[in-house]
């Protein structure tokens, strides 16, 4: 970390002056703090991703896969057992919930866009859910289900995966993409990070008939054999049921002046992305100069709800 | 300033015969209006009917409404639900004849 001058005193201080805020204290910031979202005061911008739509409104001109992402939700994580399990700072999380469909994929989205480039820096306390079973939603027949040892819950088996990534424009458009595959399609724990070596297919290709995507497809590469593992598979906090919610810490860096990924730091582990390739779009697109957006997502493998909770989020740049 | 949001829970949906819209958190809400959008219908005798219901959990569900909201034809219908705790989700049925079809939006507003 520098400054604008460059010098370790402007690291330092800064250092103290974000350990001496309590909020901060637990985030480690660039120069400059974007954006910090506590979930206790609203969704800071965190909205449903929807694909785009005709000059008329017309909702049937979304492509099929991108016009239900579900709303995210102010969650006191709330469950049948214990009532309000609460967030890590106060009571509300952002909750990103899929539909109880194999496939279903539910996106949050902040828009932003760039004043400079640089090192930009995305940091979050997340945790991550499968729906627990009732009579109604019928989890413990669905696939994934069975085998509880007393320690391993089922409901482990019953998460598909979760992403992070961004849509980044500097006349060049392009995705960094990280995701959690905590189970593959056959709900076989996997517990790795990937990533995606194709860019995710948009409104304007399918208008020109150059991508056509089902309405269960995984949006961001929809073809399996696309995503890469990077890292060795990486166990994270379940805690061996659907109802107790331990909260993770993730950092993820990446370069906007290379294009680049360049680490990702999951609790006590650190991984270098920066041989990770980021491909661009081969074509240039309009009304997206400097765009910088960051979503989130979760994506379920059988049909059972599965849910995203992020307690906090803190953007940081050093420009 | 009063936290507010208003959400989307069905768009541009095309419901037939019974169905639930997906549990809502809104534990910290006061206050919670629905909207409904009839966009268009098809089928004759067209008719929505919609109650709200609560959850302690988001898993087990009971009406909140004391009786159904009926919406024929299209056009924008609304409704407050009050003391809802912290789930809310509608529960609805399109009726008519066989092809009885609704294309709807679904919002809910919410403030603290």
């Amino acid at each position: 970390m520098t400054g604008p001058t460059g010098s370790s005193l402007d690291r330092s201080m800064l250092q103290a002056l974000y350990r001496s805020d309590i909020r901060l204290s637990r985030f480690n910031p660039l120069e400059r703090v974007l954006v910090f979202d506590d979930f206790n005061s609203g969704t800071h911008g965190w909205v449903e991703l929807q694909g785009n739509y005709d000059g008329e409104s017309n909702l049937d001109t979304i492509d099929d896969h991108m016009h239900d992402f579900r709303p995210p939700q102010l969650s006191s994580c709330n469950f049948f057992d214990v009532g309000t399990h609460g967030a890590m700072s106060g009571t509300y999380a952002l909750k990103v919930a899929t539909r109880p469909e194999k496939g279903h994929t539910a996106v949050a989205i902040r828009r932003l866009t760039m004043a400079g480039k640089g090192r930009v820096q995305f940091e979050t306390y997340f945790t991550y859910k499968s729906e627990a079973a009732s009579e109604e939603n019928q989890a413990a027949q669905q696939a994934g289900s069975g085998g509880w040892d007393g320690n391993l819950h089922p409901s482990e088996r019953q998460f598909g995966a979760f992403t992070v990534a961004t849509d980044i424009c500097d006349g060049v458009r392009y995705h960094c993409v990280a995701r959690y595959l905590n189970t593959d399609l056959d709900n076989e724990m996997r517990r790795q990070w990937v990533y995606p070596i194709v860019p995710e297919p948009t409104p304007r290709e399918h208008l020109e008939g150059k991508a056509k995507l089902d309405r269960l497809a995984d949006f961001t590469a929809p073809n399996p054999e696309d995503w890469k593992p990077f890292g060795e598979p990486q166990e994270l906090c379940y805690n061996e049921v659907p109802t107790k919610v331990n909260w993770h810490y993730l950092r993820w860096l990446i370069d906007t002046s290379t294009r680049s990924n360049i680490e990702l730091q999951v609790n006590d582990r650190v991984y270098d992305m920066r041989d990770i390739p980021v491909p661009p779009y081969d074509e240039p697109y309009g009304s997206l100069e400097n765009l910088l957006n960051f979503y989130v997502s979760v994506r379920t493998h059988t049909n059972v709800r599965n849910f995203l909770y992020l307690d906090s989020v803190l953007i940081s740049v050093d420009w | 300033m009063h936290q507010s949001l208003t959400v989307v829970l069905e768009r541009n949906a095309r419901l037939t015969g019974e169905f639930t819209t997906e549990p809502y958190e809104v534990a910290w809400a006061r206050e919670a209006r629905w909207f409904i959008r009839v966009l268009d219908t098809e089928g004759t005798g067209t008719a929505l009917e919609v109650t709200a219901q609560i959850s302690p959990d988001g898993l087990h569900w009971c009406d909140l409404d004391e009786g159904p909201t009926r919406i024929e034809g299209a056009g924008l219908v609304s409704w407050p639900s009050r003391e809802f705790g912290g789930w809310l989700r509608l529960k609805g049925r399109v009726s008519g004849d066989d092809g009885a079809m609704a294309r709807v939006m679904i919002y809910l507003a919410l403030k603290a």
